[in-house]
């Protein structure tokens, strides 16, 4: 058998957030990690992100929820979720038990919320990080999405980080004029990682056209369709930031992390395309390998930043915060 | 639940554009029950990105085949009348909670609208093959779309209405209930979701005049869910499915199918979300919200 074992997929994120490989899978997309590991080898997953939560309990949006769209999908769950501390008892002792690093979604509508969330996680055996999902309306600001306000970004970066040392990835909304302030912003307050992105915002009509299909109308668009403005996105970041990028959009197959690892990502999360393939994610872990053993590589590090425009200068002195993930 | 390449045998259009097909899936019949469903996917190629539901419409272990019914009325669907036998497809299933029959029962009506006859139609195997007397109440527009008879046990009690009065009843299947209603020690039912709703309230009805007796009396047991039942029997457990006059299987948009996404979610009387696809698609009728006009 041609395992991976002759090729080092892994991947070393600031403190001490070690993964087997880099193929992980997205919030939401993959509930608390139980529900599809009937089906799925999900030991051998780079990482886990789990479902979006908040500090109290949230029922979530009308339905319908979720519709198909050309090549994606619109989703309104609205965060559904039990609430920070039911999530901990839940599953905090099953992710224990388990290989495969959990790192928590954080959503919240305030600052405060955020902080409390990220406290109740700190230390809890089984949560191997926390992912922060900014792209919630701010009550503080006037309902303002965090994600669309470098300041307000790297104020709840801040003061999450002040809050835990768990390892903290901040997550991209792409609904956005530029992303580069916003990202050197969340660089700048203190985050591990960036990941990016998340859903587009967009509609659809209800059949017979009298009304939007969404109960909550608006949803996040997500799947293959999204995947050229993910990659223009991870483009530029790549390009403001030192800190390590975890690239989300559309991932369908393995032509797709290569093209994420070219534009600066150090490893990927697989979403949408997981429902109608939920094999897929192992899958690439085993493809990656086999495309570095053809490469002659013995790690995939070499395949990352390929694309990007060559810089004229090395940024010194911030790559010693992050780890090796850029040749 | 596993995931199986299921080779199409048979596909027939057996009325206009609503379509039949057999797949060879023995893994699938082994354990699948009436009320469950498979979750199938599309081939890739033509942008179609998520599985479609499909419940189990007939299960036969002794062939290892399986038959689902559906409609073409999208991309997703027509994509499935274009499969030819050999064909292969990815199926993940069983899926879902199934629908309870109490042991006690003798007398099953099942009410079918449309399409929703594939939601019911394995139990209609089931209960003949376990000595029950079935009765299907099917409710279609008109004659052209009425579900044929020859596709049906020669036990069962067929009887038809038409919104257009072109075939048996005229009026909706729902009209025909109360004419059964003391005869039916349970109901099940699938459907567009204003039947469902219908027949949810004449439920409740039949409960407040009738109570549950034939089974067992459920003391002081109104329309509504008292606090002791609703601790005997959690929402989605199969004992609330079992105690309930009437279990309806719903139909939701599904992402995943398997409880991950909350993407599937029908509101229960409490105003919290069950999921289809976890807690259902079989609920008790008297679990579900059916006014919130969702
Ligand atoms: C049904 C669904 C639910 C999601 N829930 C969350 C969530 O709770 N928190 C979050 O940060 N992202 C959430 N997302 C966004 C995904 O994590 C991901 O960023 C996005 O779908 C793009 O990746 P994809 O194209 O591979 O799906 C959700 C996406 C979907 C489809
Ligand atoms: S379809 Fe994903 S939870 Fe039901």
């Amino acid at each position: 058998m041609i395992g991976p074992a002759a090729v080092d997929l892994s991947l070393e994120l600031p403190r001490g957030l070690r993964l087997d490989n880099p193929i992980l899978v997205a919030s939401g997309t993959f509930g608390y990690g139980v529900e599809y590991s009937e089906v799925v080898d999900i030991q051998r997953l780079g990482a886990i992100c789990c479902k979006g939560t908040t500090l109290h309990a949230r029922v979530g949006n009308r339905p319908p929820r979720v519709t198909e769209t050309p090549a994606g999908m619109l989703n309104s769950i609205g965060l559904q979720n039990p609430g920070v501390d039911a999530v901990v008892r839940k599953y905090g002792p099953t992710w224990q038990g388990w290989h495969v690093p959990v790192i928590v979604n954080v959503a919240g509508e305030s600052i405060d919320d955020y902080v409390e969330v990220a406290k109740r996680l700190d230390g809890v055996p089984g949560v191997a990080g926390i992912e922060l999902n900014i792209s919630c309306p701010n009550v503080g600001k006037g309902g303002l999405q965090f994600a669309i306000d470098a300041e307000a970004a790297g104020a709840v970066t801040a003061a999450v980080r002040r809050a835990t040392e768990l390892p903290l990835l901040v997550k991209l909304s792409p609904n956005v004029a530029d992303i580069r302030p916003i990202a050197r912003a969340i660089e700048a307050a203190g985050a591990d990682a960036i990941s990016a992105i998340n859903t587009l915002s967009g509609i659809a009509v209800a059949p017979g056209r009298r009304r939007p299909l969404l109960g909550n109308v608006y949803g996040g668009l997500s799947g293959p369709a999204i995947k050229p403005v993910a990659l223009r996105i991870v483009y530029e970041v790549a390009q403001v930031v030192d800190i390590p990028i975890i690239a989300i959009g559309g991932v369908a197959e393995l032509g797709d992390v290569l093209d994420y690892l070219a534009v600066g990502a150090v490893a990927v999360q697989v979403g949408t395309v997981l429902f109608a393939d939920p094999t897929l994610p192992v899958r690439l872990i085993d493809e990656l390998a086999d495309e570095c053993r053809r490469l002659g590589l013995d790690s995939y590090l070499p395949l990352v930043g390929t694309a990007l425009p060559k810089r004229s200068s090395p940024r010194s002195a911030s790559s010693a915060k992050g780890v090796e993930y850029r040749p | 639940m596993q995931l199986v390449a299921a080779e199409l045998v048979e596909s027939r259009e057996i009325l206009p554009g609503q379509w039949l097909q057999a797949f060879h899936a023995p893994a699938l019949t082994v354990g699948s029950r009436a009320g469950q469903f498979v979750h199938i996917r599309p081939g890739d190629f033509s942008g179609l990105i998520l599985r479609r539901p499909f419940s189990f419409n007939t299960v036969d272990r002794t062939t290892g085949v399986i038959t689902i019914h559906f409609r073409a009325v999208g991309r997703g669907t027509a994509w499935f009348t274009r499969l030819r036998p050999g064909d292969r497809v990815d199926m993940l299933g069983p899926l879902g909670r199934p629908f309870e029959v109490d042991p006690r029962s003798r007398h099953l009506l099942l009410i079918a609208g449309g399409l929703g006859i594939a939601g019911v139609r394995m139990l209609v195997d089931d209960a003949l093959r376990a000595g029950r007397e079935v009765t299907l109440l099917f409710g279609a527009a008109s004659a052209v779309e009425v579900y044929p008879s020859n596709l049906l046990p020669d036990e069962v009690e067929y009887v038809v209405a038409t919104d257009d009065g072109s075939l048996g009843h005229s009026g909706y299947v729902t009209d025909l209930v109360p004419a059964y209603e003391a005869w039916a020690d349970q109901a099940f039912a699938c459907g567009p979701a204003p039947m469902l709703a219908t027949l949810a309230r004449l439920a409740a009805g039949r409960s407040a005049r009738l109570g549950v007796a034939r089974l067992g009396p459920k003391p002081g047991r109104g329309a509504g869910r008292s606090g002791g039942a609703a601790r005997a029997a959690l929402p989605g457990s199969p004992a609330a499915r079992r105690k309930s006059f009437l279990q309806v299987s719903m139909e939701q948009n599904m992402g995943c199918a398997v409880g991950a996404c909350l993407g599937c979610v029908v509101m229960d009387t409490s105003g919290v979300p069950q999921r289809v696809c976890r807690e259902g698609p079989v609920f008790a009728s008297d679990e579900l919200d059916w006014e919130g006009g969702w």
